[in-house]
C-alpha cells in the first residue's frame, strides 16, 4: 500500500515545479502569438517619463517648416520656369506694396476698402489686393495718397476662378453679402462642400493660383449651371494690413 | 484789441450761420468711417438721410431735392459701384422730406423722424437693389441678389433707430443758425 502511494507521488503532474514551468511555457506561447504586444504595452508605460519633451517637438516642427518652405520655393521656381516655357500668364512676384486699411465698408451694398498707398507709391488701377488668407479685391481707383479697392463681395465684382479638385473654371459673383456665389456653367460639375477655389489661370484680371475661398454650400442646380456659396479665406472686416500686388497679365 | 474782438465775432457769426453747410461736409466722412461697432449684421445706418431730413424740412422741397442730388453725387464718387447710383433715392427723399412740417408735440416729433427716415432708407435701398437686379437681369443671375433684401431691412432698422436722436439735434442746430444774430 505504501509502495503504491510512493509510485503515485512520483508522477510529474504531482510536482508544483512542473506546473510552474508549464505556466511559463504557456505565457511564452501567448507572447509569441501576440507578437510581444504585452511587452510593448508594458514598455509604453515604463518609458513614458523618458519620452522626447516639448523642446524636441518644437525642433522637429521647425525642421518640418523649413523643409516645407524650401519645397515651396523650389516648386514656385519650377512653376515660374514652366509658365515661362509654356508662355502662360504670370504675376511679378517681387512687386508687393504693403498698405494699411484706412477706411472699410464691408457691410451693405457698398463693399470697399481704402488703403493708405496711392499713385504716389506706384499703385495702379487693376492691381490685386491680397490679405492674410488670400484675395481681397482689385484696385478700382487711385488718388495721390490713397487707393480704393472693390472687394470680391461687392455686387460689382465678377472674377474668373478655378476649382482645383474638379479642374473646372467658374465665375465668382459678389452678391452684397459675405458669401459670394460661384457659378459653374455645367450642371454635371461634381462640386462638393469643402472644395478649394483659387484664381483661374484663364482669368484676364488676376494672376493664377491666388487662394480665394472654400465651397460652403451648394445651391439647387439650375437649368444649365450649378451655383455654390463660397466662404472667403481672407476676412476683409478684420484685416488691417494688406499687400498690393502688381500684375503683368 | 478791438480788431481781435471783431474778427472773433465775425468767425463766430460765420460758423453759426454756416452750421448746416459745415455739417454737410461731415456726411461723406462718416459714410467712409463706417464704424463697425455701430452696425447691425455688418450694415450701417443710411447716414445722408439724417442730414437731408432736417435740411429739407426747414428749407423746403426744392432745396431738399437739390441737396439730395449733391449728396448723391458726392456719395457716388466715394463708392466704387459705377453701375449703380444713390442719386434717384436721395433726390426723391429730399423732395418728399421737404413736404413734411415739424410736429408740435416734441415726443411725437421724435418718433416721426424715426419713421420718416426708415421709410426714406427703405426707398433708397429698394431703388438701389432694383438697379442691381436690372443690371443682372440679362445674365439670368438676378435671383441670386434677392437675399440682399437683408441689407435693406438692417439699414431701415438702424436708420429708424438713430434718426430720433440725430435729426432732432440737427433740426435744433439748423433753426439756431437761421435766427437773426442782431
Amino acid at each position: 500500500m505504501l509502495g503504491i502511494r510512493r509510485i503515485s507521488n512520483s508522477r510529474w503532474w504531482h510536482k508544483k515545479k512542473n506546473w510552474l514551468f508549464f505556466a511559463i511555457f504557456l505565457f511564452l506561447v501567448f507572447v509569441r502569438i501576440s507578437k510581444g504586444a504585452f511587452y510593448k504595452d508594458f514598455y509604453y508605460f515604463i518609458s513614458k517619463p523618458f519620452w522626447p519633451g516639448q523642446f524636441q517637438k518644437e525642433i522637429v516642427l521647425e525642421s518640418i517648416d523649413q523643409e516645407y518652405l524650401i519645397k515651396l520655393n523650389l516648386l514656385t521656381k519650377d512653376n515660374i520656369r514652366l509658365r515661362q516655357i509654356l508662355s502662360l500668364q504670370e504675376s511679378s512676384n517681387n512687386e508687393h506694396i504693403s498698405a494699411a486699411v484706412i477706411s472699410r465698408k464691408t457691410g451693405g451694398w457698398w463693399r470697399q476698402i481704402i488703403l493708405n498707398k496711392g499713385s504716389k507709391d506706384g499703385v495702379e488701377i487693376g492691381n490685386i489686393v491680397i490679405g492674410p488668407g488670400g484675395l481681397l479685391g482689385r484696385v478700382k481707383n487711385t488718388s495721390l495718397f490713397t487707393s480704393s479697392v472693390t472687394l470680391i463681395t461687392s455686387p460689382e465684382s465678377k472674377l474668373g476662378v478655378w476649382v482645383d479638385r474638379i479642374q473646372i473654371n467658374g465665375l465668382l459673383v459678389g452678391l452684397g453679402d459675405d458669401y459670394p456665389s460661384l457659378i459653374l456653367y455645367s450642371k454635371d460639375a461634381d462640386i462638393k462642400v469643402g472644395d478649394f477655389v483659387s484664381s483661374s489661370p484663364a482669368s484676364t484680371l488676376l494672376p493664377p493660383n491666388i487662394p480665394i475661398g472654400i465651397v460652403q454650400s451648394i445651391d439647387e442646380t439650375l437649368k444649365s449651371k450649378k451655383t455654390a456659396k463660397i466662404s472667403l479665406l481672407a476676412k476683409p472686416h478684420v484685416i488691417d494690413w494688406v499687400q498690393i500686388l502688381k500684375v503683368n497679365i | 484789441m478791438g480788431t481781435n474782438f471783431e474778427s472773433k465775432y465775425l468767425m463766430n457769426k460765420f460758423f453759426t450761420k454756416k452750421l448746416s453747410i459745415i455739417s454737410f461736409i461731415f456726411i461723406p466722412i462718416i459714410f467712409l468711417w463706417h464704424p463697425n461697432w455701430l452696425g447691425f449684421l455688418g450694415v450701417q445706418p443710411y447716414w445722408p438721410l439724417f442730414w437731408l431730413l432736417p435740411w429739407a424740412m426747414i428749407n423746403g422741397s426744392i432745396n431738399g431735392l437739390v441737396f439730395g442730388l449733391f449728396l448723391g453725387l458726392i456719395l457716388d464718387s466715394l463708392t466704387l459701384n459705377e453701375s449703380f447710383t444713390q442719386i434717384p433715392g436721395l433726390i426723391f427723399c429730399g423732395f418728399f422730406f421737404g413736404r413734411i412740417k415739424s410736429h408740435n408735440d416734441i415726443l411725437v416729433g421724435h418718433f416721426r423722424y424715426g419713421l420718416i427716415c426708415s421709410f426714406g432708407s427703405f426707398l433708397c435701398g429698394t431703388l438701389y437693389l432694383a438697379q442691381i437686379l436690372f443690371r443682372n437681369f440679362s445674365d439670368g443671375n438676378f435671383l441670386m441678389f434677392i437675399p440682399g433684401v437683408k441689407n435693406i431691412l438692417a439699414e431701415v432698422f438702424l436708420t429708424g433707430l438713430f434718426a430720433p436722436f440725430i435729426c432732432s439735434q440737427l433740426v435744433r442746430m439748423f433753426k439756431f443758425s437761421r435766427r437773426k444774430l442782431w
